[in-house]
Order: C-alpha cells, then structure tokens, then sequence
C-alpha cells in the first residue's frame, strides 16, 4: 500500500505542477491578446508559449516522455511545422 | 512523473499509454487540424486588415475561460489514469465525471459564442475570416463531443469494475483522445483569438 501511495505522490506533484505551469504561460498569452499587442517579436512570443505548452501536454499528460524518439519527434515536428507555418505566413502578411 | 506510473506494455516497448491505434487517429487528426491552421495562417497573409478588424469582434474572454476548461479537463483524465494505475477504479471515475463536465462547460460557453455571432448575422459566408473562425471552431467543438462520449464510456466501464490497476488500456486510450482535443486547442486560441 505504502508503495502505491508513493508511486501516487509522485505521479501527482510534476502533474498539478504541470497544469499550474499551463494556466501561467494561458495567463500570458491571454494577456498579450487582451492588450491587442501585434508585431514580430510578440507573435514570435506567443508562438513559442504555445510550442511549450503543446510539448507539455504531449510529454507529460500524454505520457509521450517516456516513449521511443520516434513517437516524440512525430508530435514536436507537428508543433514545429504549424508553428513555423504559422510564424512564415505572419512574416509574409508585414509585406 | 516516473516510468513507475506507465503501464507495463508502455514501459516494455517505449510505445505510447494505451491502444496504439488510437495514436494513429490522433496523429492523423492532427494533420487535418494542421492542415487547416496553416491555410488559416497563409488566407490570413492575404487579409490581414480584414482578419485583424474581424478579430476585434470575438469574445477573447470566452476562449480564454475556454482554454482553462479544456487544460483543466485534460489535468482530471491525467488524475484519472493516475487513480486506475493505482487500482482506484471509483476515483478514476469521479475524475473522468469532472474531465467530462468540463467538457460540457466549454460546450455550453462555445454556444454561447456561436449564438452572439449568428444572433449578429455573422455566418461562415460573412467574410474569409468568419468562414474560417466558424469552420475550425465548430470542427474541434465536434471533437470535443466525441471525446466527451469516449470518457463516459470509458467513465461506465471503469464504474462497473472493467478496469483494474494491471489492466486500463482503455482509460489510457480515451485520456490519449482528449488530450488531443485539448492540445489542438491550445493552438487554435492564440492563432485564432490573439495573433495580429
């Protein structure tokens, strides 16, 4: 019982500590969005929140961390390639 | 979280938490939901004083709670793998209750949000970025009532005694769907409510 009950503390701690990670970088974003900030560098910003909080959920609720390389680098290069995507087709719009 | 928590078949073979098919839908929705973020992101290169005026016009309040919903949703399916892996199949099912309720929740505000803009004679043929506002969110809405009906499912077999400490694949498999509900959500609100 004891064993189990350890294994439950573990597993909850990093897990709370996660979700209160994602409210945080959700805050900022909501921030950037309620003040109407635009430009490079904030969307680059808030571009990259994103990329942390898709890599958050996909490694520790998802459980991708502890799987093959292969499984992990399918999710982050989605991430990567819509979030580049995205930051390309912001730089095209400035022109 | 530690590699005591995975599932033995996850530990041995370094394959993700739950049915492996499971992962190929989910990776393959991704793609879709890729897809159309990026003919978002390329139409909106096109309009952009369009898009950023339009934009001006959503309830970023809204999908933003929405956001705290839906990670907060994702945060209870993790507790309820948690309580499964220890054998707490009771507790497992409370947490799929309030993963599934908060569901419910983001549907309800997402209605909310629908109604305001079709009430203001907003429809997908309004503009592009309506169109596109429109179509992304009612696609992810509709996927958020599959993931909804895959945990109660999950929820009811769990009450029953389907699951135990040494076998859940399924509540593996159903947390899988609704964490990718939740993370495609995560880059539909700042590409769609914030990014000008």
């Amino acid at each position: 019982m004891n064993n189990i009950e350890n294994q439950r503390k573990q597993f909850i701690r990093p897990c709370t500590r996660i979700w209160l990670a994602l409210l945080a970088l959700t805050a900022v974003t909501y921030g950037i969005g309620h003040m109407e900030l635009g430009g490079t560098h904030i969307v680059m910003l808030v571009l990259a929140i994103s990329f942390i909080k898709g890599e958050m959920v996909a490694g520790f609720f998802m459980g991708l961390r502890h799987t093959g390389l292969l499984w992990r680098a399918i999710m982050a290069g989605w991430l990567l390639i819509v979030g580049g995507g995205i930051a390309i087709a912001y730089l095209i719009g400035l022109k | 979280m530690s590699t005591t928590e995975l599932s033995s078949d996850a530990r041995q073979q370094g394959t993700p938490p739950g049915d492996l098919a499971i992962w190929f839908f989910i990776y393959a929705e991704l793609l879709a939901f890729g897809v159309f973020f990026l003919a978002y992101a390329f139409a909106r290169a096109h309009h952009v004083e369009l898009f950023n005026d339009s934009q001006r016009f959503l309830n970023r309040e809204s999908g933003a709670i929405n956001t705290v919903v839906l990670i907060t949703s994702s945060y209870f399916v993790v507790r309820a793998v948690a309580a499964i892996r220890a054998g707490l199949a009771r507790q497992c099912a409370r947490w799929l209750g309030g993963a599934i309720g908060l569901g419910a929740v983001f549907l309800v505000i997402k209605l909310f949000e629908f109604h305001a803009k079709f009430s203001a004679g907003i429809s997908l043929s309004t503009n592009t970025f309506y169109m596109f506002y429109l179509s992304l969110t009612i696609f992810h809405f509709m996927h958020v009532i599959l993931g909804m009906v895959i945990l109660a499912a999950v929820m009811v077999k769990a009450l029953r005694g389907g699951y135990t400490a040494e076998q859940h694949t399924g509540v593996e498999t159903g947390a899988s769907y609704w964490h990718m509900v939740d993370l495609v959500w995560l880059i539909l609100f700042p590409l769609v409510y914030v990014i000008r």
